[in-house]
């Protein structure tokens, strides 16, 4: 039986904006220190271009960290009461340097139900994509979030 | 750095070894800037979610783990990284990184390497699971 999802359809075809944020050699040095990345490209514009770039990089899922600022609303679904973080994906698509502006732009990309051994889930995902000062996409995210019964 | 010609399929990449202490998680959370008290730097928080301890965010153990790749194969090689949030991440307990190849082709002109990559805890239970597709140079 397929399950029949109530929530808010309208959501698909909103845009949510965030930003700009700019990427500071700080915040990346910050990020860097809490993962331990030692990465010579994200930390100088010196082991940048010794690497074959023009100046410092962010991590490539840096931008990750600015999904939580865009005010997501909620999609008003029916189904379950406690909320996780289910995945996360992360499509780079361009490098984004210290020193970038970026904006984020958010939409509900699906809402689906599956069922497994431990009952029925059901996954909300939200696409997010980051452009940055130029107006050049710089990388897509997506987060998903299940529901339990 | 590897080249695409060098690799096959079945070839592993790490394991790495490694820790997400408090302090580097409250250090990732402070750039991050979660609501507070989170499960992720409170101890009755985390219990009242039911979890045994404080946990390490999502997209800190991916950050974690494209760390693994960029290492490998440098700092713009990730093409799509998709990850699945299995179980909790603990603090201050040992975690393996690891990918395995399973799939090479070229595509649009790239030379491409799919892999399964993990984040094991210190039994081996799967934390965290999911694919990568990596961009490498070719020898040609």
């Amino acid at each position: 039986m397929t399950l029949e999802l109530n929530y808010d359809r309208s959501l698909h075809e909103k845009e949510h904006m965030a930003g700009p944020f700019e990427i500071t050699p700080e915040m990346i040095q910050a990020v860097n220190a809490s993962l331990g990345e030692k990465g010579a490209a994200f930390g100088s514009d010196e082991g940048a271009r010794g690497s074959g770039f023009s100046r410092m990089m962010a991590p490539p899922t840096l931008c990750s960290i600015f999904v939580r600022e865009v005010q997501l609303p909620d999609v008003g679904i029916d189904f379950g009461k406690t909320q996780m973080h289910a995945g996360q994906r992360v499509q780079p698509v361009a490098p984004i340097y210290a020193g970038d502006q970026v904006t984020a732009s958010s939409h509900l990309k699906e809402v689906y139900a599956k069922t497994g051994r431990s009952g029925t889930m059901v996954f909300i995902v939200w696409e997010t994509t980051f452009r940055n000062q130029d107006g050049q996409v710089v990388a897509e995210v997506q987060e998903s979030f299940a529901r339990r019964e | 750095m590897p080249y695409f010609e060098d690799l096959e399929l079945g070839d592993q990449v790490g394991p790495v070894e490694t820790v997400a202490t408090d302090e580097s998680v409250a250090s990732f959370c402070d750039i991050w800037k979660p609501p507070s008290p989170n499960r992720f730097t409170d101890i009755e928080t985390a219990r009242a979610s039911g979890m045994s301890g404080t946990i390490v965010p999502g997209i800190m153990a991916m950050a974690m783990m494209a760390q693994l790749l960029t290492d490998w194969a440098g700092p713009d090689c990730i093409r799509d990284m998709d990850v699945v949030f299995r179980q909790p991440v603990p603090h201050n307990s040992p975690l393996t990184l690891e990918a395995t190849i399973t799939d090479l082709r070229q595509e649009d002109g790239q030379n491409l390497a799919e892999c399964d990559i993990l984040m094991l805890g210190s039994k081996g239970e799967r934390h965290v699971g999911g694919r990568a597709l990596v961009s490498l140079p070719s020898r040609e």
